[in-house]
């Protein structure tokens, strides 16, 4: 008992001094949403930056522990300014989606030029406290936690007052409440928002720095978990609500310190997810709010800008087909096929991903998570029960389809940007289940020994027999697609993307819908997992990963939004660019950033335009 | 109050505006004189409430200018044209919810820099509005609809503007409060401060108006003294309802 006891209190006082970190983050996403109701998913990225340039003063230049703070933040401050100025102030005007999806290009970027300075391998970061750990009470507490609850503290305190007190922290307070009444208060806003990005910047890189120094080590992919770590406290608290993603960062790092002594260390980042769903879905206004607050009504729809589609005559699609298909006799180029071949298959989920994002009007992030039910469908068919390619392959769509929906359908209620959100945790949560089942999926370590995909006996094992097997499949996705998308049920579906509540009022019942769209889309996505994987002969939770399913947003972007062809011609486009300029290889997701950034900035309907 | 024979303080000239494919105003001309209470009426959609924000900076016209003492303010940001000393009231009022009363009140000296003379219009302020002064630290949100509207257009009037634009003052509001605003924009007027005021309600805004103007469809279709507007039988027909 008296273990429990302490082990119950040492894992209180864990749960606080990660739940200060995250509400460091969470308190700059906060800001950032109520001042610009934007969702800022560079957020990690400059907490990441953070750490690192922290690294560099303490391993580097030997800088006193002080002077790093003071550093880290001015970067850091520096940093998120430049993201504010150069990715999202020329989109001032333009569908709240679209700085959001800036920030994803940004993230890429920032994560990407991280790696290539500073190798994707994590560094070691000394801890320049002493080593020394108190007992407190019956608690033990080492030198970096109470540095830590006292920065926390401290912070809290100086924005209260800059909040409070100050001409500027009224400013930011009246722009959050009402742009416009502040504008004609005198107050600019454009200045306010940049100073909003400073500020959130330097406490996203002071919580880098801490979390460096608290676990030893900096690397690349922090990034992305600190993103969502704050996504999460954010709307535990209620998003834009300051004090509130205080509470909900203190109270994430408590239930996954207690999580985490109960069920094991792998499940850590699977609370987070799920408390993310869980919220937006049964209290998107957060836990602390007494009354709702009225619908943001800005964060609906998905397209950037409208145009129409780029005509295409029949004659030129069914010449582009032919090439496909004549192009491994004319260019028999194993490694072209083989790059060819990806683009195919991630075509096809960019025809899931223009499906309901597109067509349906609901921004997916999570298209990646139905490719690893297809996969590992697929897989667990054939290796357990000896079912033949064929079969297992589509009944692996169909259990993607299903499984998919049904993971979906909480988040139906829910519109854009939360949408968007919510599918990428649902992409998450799904590789977490799959690093965590390990009865069914071998956790880690994966599953190996998928046998190539085969068709009545024939095995496809070289490469011109997959590539044309895939390009078949996608040829017939599309076909498929272009039947619904044309069909009463399309015209249904954009009739959700124009206005969910118009439709509504004229009898559309709006989750059957929604229901049909996703289904379809998981369909297509898990077909292509499963012949991924096969083709791959080895799957893991880190094989489809939220970078597919942004890849696959962004090539959608490209193409043009709701074009099936676009999302295509998106696929193979971002696919090769970084093959055929050898040299990008290494910087393949500075190129898609920077695609994703300058699509939105100056072609927002897309190559093909939107449809 | 006679208007005084110089240029303007406030004049829209030839102003177009369209929302997109939609157009709004249609070769907008007025002008406001300093001392004047001028009000714009018109009906739903008829392009008043763009009116202020074209005037205010918040929407920019596709041609035409607004002069403003002598000056071209079109094109120019918000902040700029409220610091030359245009002060707005905005429709259904927008005040800070979050924020406390005293706060809301100086938010709206922001753009000025003359600590004294802000404590000092602080002060006028509060003996001005005394239910103010009861409610000085509860939040903006949590006051009536009336008292937000009090506070409105003391948070516009600290910020010592040379006019003040005040879009449908009396919308929502109880009657008896509609009549306490009413002779609260009299009484501030004749301390000297200029009003150009957007209403729905023509009777209510004639009676305390010297001028007023007739927009229908984004075009001036009338314009004349209060009184001349009042006995027009056309108006009385179309926005005071006397022949119902």
């Amino acid at each position: 008992m008296e273990s429990f006891l302490r082990t119950f209190s040492d894992q209180t006082i864990n749960g606080l001094v990660i739940g200060n970190i995250y509400a460091f983050i969470a308190v700059g996403l906060a800001l950032i949403f109520g001042v610009g109701n934007l969702i800022n998913f560079a957020h990690g990225s400059v907490f990441m930056v953070g750490a690192y340039v922290g690294w560099i003063c303490m391993t580097w230049w030997n800088l006193p522990l002080a002077v790093a703070f003071v550093v880290v933040a001015l970067v850091c401050a520096l940093v998120g300014m430049a993201i504010e100025r150069f990715a999202l102030y020329p989109l001032r005007g333009a569908p709240p989606i679209a700085p959001l999806l800036a920030t994803i290009g940004v993230s890429f970027m920032i994560d990407q030029a991280v790696q290539l300075l500073f190798s994707r391998n994590p560094h070691a970061f000394p801890n320049p406290l002493i080593e020394h750990r108190f007992q407190v009470g019956g608690v033990t507490v080492s030198a970096i936690d109470l540095l830590i609850a006292g920065v926390g503290v401290a912070t809290a305190l100086t924005l209260y007052a800059f909040l409070r007190f100050t001409r500027w922290g009224w400013a930011l307070r009246a722009t959050a409440q009402d742009r416009e009444a502040a504008l004609q208060m005198g107050v600019n806003v454009n200045a306010v928002n940049r100073m909003t990005f400073a500020i959130a910047a330097a406490l996203g890189g002071i919580a880098g720095l801490l979390v460096g120094m608290y676990f030893n080590t900096v690397y690349p992919t922090m990034s992305f978990q600190a993103t969502f770590k704050g996504f999460a406290a954010v709307v535990l608290g209620g998003l834009g609500n300051v004090p509130g993603a205080v509470l909900g960062g203190l109270l994430l790092g408590l239930i996954e310190s207690y999580g985490v002594a109960i069920f094991g260390a792998t499940y850590r980042n699977l609370f987070a997810f799920v408390i993310l769903i869980a919220v937006l879905v049964w209290r998107p206004n957060g836990l602390f709010s007494l009354r709702p607050r009225v619908a943001q009504e800005p964060l609906t729809g998905t397209f950037i800008a409208k145009g129409r589609p780029v005509p295409t005559p029949k004659w030129l699609i069914a010449t582009l087909i032919g090439v496909a298909f004549v192009l491994p006799i004319l260019v028999p180029n194993p490694y072209l096929l083989q790059i060819l071949t990806n683009a195919w298959l991630l075509g096809m989920v960019a025809l899931s991903v223009t499906l309901v994002t597109g067509t349906a009007g609901q921004t997916s992030l999570g298209q990646a998570g139905f490719m690893a039910i297809g996969a590992y469908a697929s897989a667990l068919l054939v290796l357990r029960l000896g079912w033949p390619f064929e079969l297992s392959m589509i009944a692996a769509a169909f259990i993607s389809a299903i499984l998919g929906t049904l993971l979906v359908f909480p988040a139906f209620r829910l519109r854009a940007a939360y949408i968007a959100i919510a599918t990428l945790a649902i992409g998450e949560i799904v590789n977490q289940v799959i690093l965590n089942w390990e009865g069914l999926t071998q956790g880690a370590m994966g599953i190996a020994g998928l046998p190539p995909p085969s068709l009545l006996g024939w095995q496809m094992i070289r490469p011109h027999e997959i590539y044309y097997f895939s390009l078949a499949l996608l040829c017939l996705a599309a076909l498929v697609q272009w039947r619904l998308v044309r069909s009463p049920l399309g015209r249904t579906w954009r009739s959700l993307r124009e206005d969910e509540i118009a439709a509504q009022a004229f009898g559309v019942n709006l989750n059957r819908y929604k229901t049909l769209a996703f289904g379809v889309a998981a369909w297509i996505a898990g077909l292509s997992g499963a012949v991924t994987g096969h083709m791959y002969t080895y799957i893991s939770h880190e094989t489809f990963t939220n970078t597919t399913s942004i890849l696959a947003l962004t090539m959608v972007i490209l193409g043009g939004m709701g074009n099936l062809l676009g999302a295509i011609v998106g696929a193979v486009t971002l696919t090769a660019l970084p093959e055929v300029f050898r040299g990008l290889a290494d910087y393949r997701y500075l190129v898609y950033g920077l695609t994703l950034l300058l699509v939105i900035r100056f072609r927002p309907q897309g190559l093909l335009g939107t449809d | 109050m006679n208007a005084s024979n110089g240029q303007p303080l406030l004049q829209l000239k030839n102003i177009d505006t369209a929302y997109g494919p939609i157009q709004v105003h249609f070769d907008l001309n007025l002008h406001v004189h300093a001392g004047e209470i001028v009000c714009l009426l018109g009906g739903n959609a008829s392009g008043k409430s763009t009116t202020m924000k074209v005037i205010l900076g918040l929407v920019q016209p596709l041609r035409g200018t607004v002069l403003f003492d002598g000056r071209a303010i079109t094109g120019l940001p918000t902040p700029q044209i409220v610091r030359l000393g245009i002060g707005s009231v905005p429709e259904a009022r927008r005040i800070f919810a979050q924020m406390t009363v005293r706060e809301n009140l100086l938010m709206g000296a922001y753009h000025r820099k003359d600590r004294r003379a802000i404590a000092e219009d602080y002060e006028r302020m509060l003996a001005l509005f005394p239910r103010l002064k009861e409610r000085l630290h509860q939040r903006g949100g949590t006051l009536s609809g009336g008292e937000q509207q009090m506070l409105a257009i003391a948070r516009a009037l600290m910020g010592r503007p040379r006019l003040i634009c005040m879009d449908e003052p009396t919308m929502g509001l109880s009657p008896l409060y509609v009549d306490r605003v009413l002779a609260l924009i009299q009484q501030i007027n004749a301390q000297g401060y200029t009003i150009f005021m957007v209403e729905q309600n023509a009777h209510l805004a004639l009676q305390i108006a010297h001028r007023g103007y007739v927009l229908q469809n984004g075009r001036i279709v009338m314009e004349g003294s209060a009184q001349a507007l009042l006995n027009d039988p056309e108006i009385q027909d179309a926005y005071l309802g006397e022949k119902q």
